[in-house]
C-alpha cells in the first residue's frame, strides 16, 4: 500500500481517493433521489382529498428544534473532521459522539411529530398529500437512522484501530454523508415546512 | 389452504405446467451434473466469489443471452397469436402477461446486462487498468442484477406474471385492476436489479475518471470508454428516479398509500410522468454503449482513425443532457396543454441533430477507409440504414400534434423495435463476435456469422416494416386479437414470418458457438482483428492482472501507434501487483435479497424482517472487515508472462 | 482547545443560523407568495452552497473538477425534473 504523506490521512492512498470520489458520485445520485421526492411532493401538495392540509398540521416548534439539532450536528461533524486532521483522536471521537447524540435527538423529535400527525388524522394512507409528505420525511429520517449506525461503527473502529488511512477515510466519507443529510433537511425545512406555513 | 392459494398460478395453462416441469428437471440436471463432475468447488471459487471484472463481464453476457431467449419465446408467442384474425392461441390475460414480460425482460434483463457485460469486460482493459475502482461492489452489482432477474422470472410459475405492460401504468397496475401478485414481482424484482445497476454506474464513473493509464487524457479515451462514461453518468442520475417510483408503487399496492389512486387526491398520471423521467434516459443508456461499439468496430475495419473524434464526444455529452429533457413525448395525449407539449416536441426533435452528427461521422470514417467486411463490420454496416428508418420515424412521433395519430398504435411498436434491434441488438452481436476471441481464445466462424447477420437483418425488416402500415391503419398495440374485417391479417402474417426468421437467426448464433467451440483454431494471436486500442495489447487469455506493466498512452489509438509508428507501450520493469481478494459475501447478500424480494412479493412479513436483518448484517460485516487484498509477486508475474508468451 | 474550533467553521455555523432566521421571516411576517418563495430560494441555496464549500471541502483536491461537474450536473437535472414535472402535471394540465 503506497501511502502519500503529503496529503491528509483520508486521501493518502489511491484506494482512499477512489472511495472519496465514488462517494461524491453517489451523492449526485442522492440529489436525484430527493429531487424526485420533491417533484412528487410539489405535485401532490394541494391534493389533500378528505384529509388535512399542510397548514393545518405543521407546527413551528418541533420543526425549529429539528432544524437546530441537525444544523448543530453538521457543525460538530465538521469539527470532528478538523480534529481528525489535527491528529487529535480524543477530540474527534467526542465530536462524533456529540453528532450522533444530536442525530438521535432529531430522530426523537421527528418520530414525535409523526405520532402527532397520525393523531390529527394525517396517516400515510389518508391522502396523496400525506402519503407523499410522510414518504419524503421518512426517506430522510431513514437516511439519518442508517447514518446513526454507520457512525457508531466508525467510532468503534477508530477507538479500536486508531487513526489509520482506512479509518480516517471512512470517517471523512461519513462526514460527507452527514453534511449532505443536513443539506436535504434545509430544503425540507424551506420548501415543505416554511412554504406550507407561509 | 388459503395461504398456499396465493402461490398458485391464477391463469394456468398446459404450457405453464410444462415449463414448471422443465424448470425443475433443468435444476435437477444442473445440480446432478455439478455433483457428478465435482464442480461445486470450482464454481464457488472461480465464479460465484470472483471479483474479477472479466469474469463478471462474462457472467453478465451469459445471463443476457439466457434472457434473450426467454424474451424471444414471448415475442414468438405474441406474433403467433396475432398472425391471423380472431386467433384462439392465447387468451387476453395470457397475452397481457406475455407482452409485459417480453418488454421487461428484453429491456432490463437482456439489453442492460449485455451492455454492462461489455463495459465490465472491455473498459478496464481499454484504459489500461487492473480492475474497476470497486471490485467488490462490482460483484454485488452483478449478483443483485442476477437475483432480480431470477425473481422476475419465477413469477410465471409461482403466483402469476405481471400483466400491466412493461410501463405498468396506474390505475391498471393498482390493486383494483391487478389483483394477482404479478405486479408486486414487477415492483420488487426491478427494484433489486436497479440498485445493482446504480452501483455499476458509480463504479464505472469512478473507474474511468480515476484509473486511466498514464498519458490517457479524457480526450484520448477510446470511443467505447467515452460512451461508457456518459452512459454511467446517465445511470447515476436516472436510476434514483426509478428507485423512488418503484417504492411508491410498492407502497400503493401493499401499504395502502394514495400516490397513484383515483381518490383522496391520488394522481395516476404521476406514475407515467416519473416512469418516463427514468424511462427516456434509459433508452440512451442502452444506445450510447452500442454507438461506442460501432465506433470501435467501424474504425478497426475501415482501417483508419475515427472521423470527427471531438464531435463524437460532444454529441454524446449533448445527448446525455437532452435525454433528461424529453420525457413528456411518451404521453403527449395524456391531457397536458399545448405549451408543455410544444416544449417537449422541440427538445425531442433536437436530439436528432447530435445523433445525425454521429451517423455522418461513421459514414465519413468509411469514406476514406480500406473496408474489410467481417461479421462485426457487417452488423455495423447493416445498422446504419436500418437504424435510420427507426430514427426518422422517431422524429415523426416526436411531433406532438401528429402523435395523436400514432400514439399507442403498432406504428410506435415498429418504431422502437427498428431503433432497438438495429441500434442495440446488432451492436451486441457485433461486440460479441468482435470480443469473443479475447474472452474465450478462439474466433467464431465467419461464414456462419455473416449468414446470421443477413438473416437477422432481413428478418428485422420483414417483422417490423408491416407494423408501420397496420399502425397507420389503426391497429392498436397490446390488443390480443382483431377482426377479419380490419384487414390487418396478411400484414401480421408477414410479421410472424419475420419473427420466425429472427428466431432462426438466433438459433444459428447458438449453432455458431457450438460449431466454433468444436472446430475453431485455438492458435490465434492476441490481436486477431488487427485492432487499434489497448484491450488487444494484452495476452489472450487475459491474465488476472490484465497488464504486467502499466501501458503508456499518447493518442486515442495506442496499440495502432505501437504497431505502425514505433510507440513504446510498455516501459519499465515488472513490479509487485496489488489485487483484490475474492469474496462470497456479494453472492450471499444477494441471495438474501432474493429471499427478501420473494417475501415482499407475497407479504410474508416475518421472513421479510429476517431477510432485512440479514442484509444489514452483511453490510455490518463489511464495515468491520479488514481486507487489504493480496499481492502478486514479480516471480509469479514472470512465470505467467512466460507461459502466455509461449502459448 | 481553541485550535479545535477553527474560525472558518464557526463562522459557517453562525451564518447558517442567520440564514435559517431569515427564512423564518416568511413565517412570522405577512408577505406575498412570490416574496416568500424568493427569500426561501435564496436562503436555501446559499445555505446548501455553504455546506458544500465550508464543511464538505468539495474543492480541496485535484478531483475538484469532477466533483463540481457531478454536483452541478445533478443539480441541473434535478431542477429540470422538478420544474418539468410541475409544468406537465400542474401548471399546464
Amino acid at each position: 500500500m503506497k501511502i502519500d504523506h503529503s496529503l491528509p490521512l483520508e486521501y493518502s492512498t489511491e484506494e482512499n481517493r477512489l472511495k472519496i470520489l465514488g462517494f461524491w458520485i453517489f451523492l449526485g445520485a442522492e440529489i436525484m433521489l430527493f429531487a424526485t421526492l420533491f417533484a412528487g411532493y410539489f405535485t401532490l401538495a394541494n391534493r389533500t382529498g378528505n384529509g388535512p392540509t399542510g397548514a393545518e398540521i405543521f407546527e413551528i416548534t418541533p420543526v425549529l428544534i429539528e432544524t437546530f439539532l441537525l444544523l448543530a450536528s453538521s457543525f460538530t461533524i465538521g469539527l470532528g473532521i478538523h480534529a481528525m486532521r489535527l491528529g487529535n483522536k480524543k477530540a474527534m471521537l467526542t465530536f462524533f459522539a456529540v453528532t450522533l447524540i444530536l442525530g438521535l435527538g432529531f430522530l426523537g423529535v421527528e418520530i414525535y411529530d409523526f405520532v402527532v400527525y397520525v393523531h390529527e388524522g394525517a396517516a400515510i394512507q389518508t391522502s396523496a398529500f400525506t402519503s407523499m409528505l410522510l414518504t419524503t420525511l421518512g426517506t430522510h429520517g431513514a437516511h439519518v437512522t442508517v447514518g446513526f449506525f454507520w457512525g457508531l461503527f466508525i467510532i468503534l473502529q477508530v477507538r479500536k484501530r486508531g487513526l489509520t488511512p482506512e479509518t480516517a477515510n471512512k470517517s471523512f466519507i461519513f462526514s460527507l454523508y452527514w453534511h449532505f443529510l443536513d443539506v436535504v433537511w434545509i430544503f425540507i425545512f424551506s420548501f415543505i415546512y416554511m412554504k406550507g406555513m407561509m | 389452504m388459503d395461504f398456499f392459494d396465493r402461490f398458485a398460478i391464477p391463469h394456468a395453462s398446459p404450457a405453464i405446467y410444462a415449463s414448471m416441469v422443465a424448470i425443475v428437471l433443468t435444476s435437477v440436471a444442473i445440480v446432478a451434473g455439478l455433483t457428478y463432475f465435482k464442480k461445486w468447488g470450482y464454481l464457488w471459487r472461480e465464479w460465484l466469489t470472483t471479483v474479477d471484472h472479466k469474469r463478471i463481464g462474462i457472467m453478465y453476457l451469459l445471463s443476457a443471452l439466457l434472457m434473450l431467449f426467454r424474451g424471444g419465446v414471448d415475442a414468438i408467442m405474441m406474433r403467433a397469436q396475432l398472425a391471423a384474425p380472431e386467433s384462439k392461441l392465447l387468451d387476453a390475460q395470457h397475452y397481457n402477461e406475455i407482452f409485459t414480460t417480453h418488454g421487461v425482460v428484453m429491456i432490463l434483463f437482456m439489453a442492460m446486462p449485455f451492455i454492462i457485460g461489455f463495459m465490465n469486460f472491455v473498459v478496464p482493459l481499454q484504459i489500461g487498468a487492473r480492475d474497476v475502482a470497486f471490485p467488490r461492489l462490482n460483484a454485488i452489482s452483478f449478483w443483485l442484477f442476477f437475483m432480480g432477474a431470477m425473481l422476475f422470472n419465477i413469477s410465471f410459475v409461482v403466483g402469476g406474471s405481471p400483466d400491466a405492460g412493461w410501463t405498468s401504468y396506474f390505475p391498471l397496475a393498482g390493486n383494483e385492476f391487478s389483483e394477482s401478485v404479478g405486479t408486486n414481482y414487477y415492483m420488487i424484482a426491478i427494484q433489486i436489479a436497479g440498485i445493482g445497476t446504480l452501483m455499476t454506474g458509480i463504479n464505472f464513473m469512478t473507474t474511468i475518471l480515476k484509473m486511466r493509464a498514464p498519458g490517457m487524457t479524457l480526450m484520448k479515451m477510446p470511443m467505447f470508454t467515452w460512451s461508457s462514461l456518459i452512459t454511467n453518468a446517465i445511470i447515476v442520475f436516472a436510476f434514483p428516479v426509478l428507485t423512488v417510483l418503484l417504492a411508491m408503487g410498492t407502497m400503493d399496492r401493499l401499504f395502502g398509500t394514495q400516490f397513484f389512486t383515483t381518490e383522496n387526491g391520488g394522481m395516476d398520471m404521476l406514475w407515467a410522468n416519473f416512469f418516463w423521467v427514468w424511462g427516456h434516459p434509459e433508452v440512451y443508456i442502452l444506445i450510447l454503449p452500442a454507438f461506442g461499439i460501432y465506433s470501435q468496430v467501424i474504425s478497426t475495419f475501415a482501417r483508419r482513425n475515427l472521423y470527427g473524434y471531438k464531435s463524437m464526444v460532444w454529441s454524446m455529452v449533448i445527448i446525455s443532457l437532452l435525454s433528461f429533457l424529453v420525457w413528456v413525448h411518451h404521453f403527449f395525449t395524456m391531457g397536458q396543454g399545448a405549451l408543455a407539449n410544444s416544449i417537449f416536441s422541440i427538445t425531442t426533435m433536437a436530439i436528432a441533430v447530435p445523433t445525425g452528427v454521429k451517423i455522418f461521422n461513421w459514414l465519413l470514417t468509411l469514406w476514406k477507409g480500406k473496408i474489410v467486411i467481417t461479421t462485426p463490420m457487417l452488423y455495423s454496416m447493416l445498422f446504419i440504414p436500418l437504424f435510420t428508418i427507426g430514427g426518422v420515424t422517431g422524429v415523426m412521433l416526436g411531433m406532438s400534434a401528429a402523435d395523436y395519430q400514432y400514439h399507442n398504435t403498432m406504428f410506435l411498436v415498429a418504431h422502437f423495435h427498428m431503433v432497438i434491434i438495429p441500434g442495440v441488438v446488432f451492436a451486441m452481436l457485433a461486440g460479441l463476435t468482435f470480443y469473443w476471441p479475447k474472452m474465450f481464445g478462439f474466433m467464431l466462424n465467419e461464414r456462419i456469422g455473416k449468414l446470421t447477420a443477413w438473416i437477422i437483418a432481413i428478418s428485422t425488416l420483414v417483422a417490423f416494416m408491416p407494423m408501420f402500415f397496420t399502425g397507420l391503419d389503426g391497429q392498436a398495440r397490446r390488443m390480443y386479437t382483431y377482426s377479419e374485417a380490419t384487414g390487418f391479417g396478411p400484414l401480421n402474417m408477414i410479421s410472424f414470418v419475420g419473427a420466425l426468421g429472427l428466431a432462426a437467426g438466433f438459433v444459428l448464433l447458438v449453432y455458431n458457438v457450438y460449431y466454433s467451440t468444436r472446430y475453431a483454431s485455438r492458435d490465434i494471436s492476441a490481436d486477431p482483428w488487427d485492432a487499434r486500442t489497448l484491450e488487444w495489447a494484452t495476452h489472450t487469455p487475459v491474465p488476472s492482472y490484465n497488464f504486467a506493466v502499466e501501458p503508456q498512452v499518447s493518442s486515442e489509438e495506442p496499440l495502432w501507434d505501437a504497431k505502425k509508428n514505433g510507440h513504446e507501450l510498455f516501459k519499465g520493469e515488472y513490479k509487485e501487483i496489488h489485487m483484490p481478494n475474492n469474496s462470497g459475501v456479494p453472492f450471499i447478500m444477494s441471495s438474501i435479497f432474493f429471499v427478501w424480494g420473494f417475501s415482499f412479493v407475497f407479504s410474508l412479513w416475518i421472513p421479510l424482517i429476517l431477510a432485512t436483518i440479514g442484509i444489514f448484517a452483511c453490510m455490518t460485516h463489511r464495515s468491520f472487515e479488514k481486507d487489504h487484498g493480496h499481492h502478486i509477486s514479480v516471480k509469479e508475474i514472470e512465470e505467467t508472462e512466460e507461459k502466455l508468451r509461449g502459448a | 482547545m481553541r485550535e479545535l474550533f477553527p474560525a472558518k467553521q464557526v463562522m459557517g455555523f453562525v451564518f447558517s443560523l442567520v440564514l435559517t432566521a431569515v427564512a423564518l421571516l416568511v413565517y412570522f411576517l405577512d408577505m406575498s407568495f412570490t416574496t416568500g418563495m424568493t427569500i426561501l430560494l435564496i436562503t436555501a441555496f446559499v445555505q446548501a452552497g455553504l455546506q458544500l464549500v465550508v464543511f464538505m471541502h468539495a474543492g480541496e483536491t485535484k478531483d475538484k473538477g469532477a466533483i463540481y461537474t457531478n454536483i452541478y450536473y445533478g443539480l441541473i437535472i434535478a431542477l429540470v425534473t422538478i420544474f418539468g414535472t410541475l409544468l406537465t402535471m400542474v401548471w399546464d394540465m
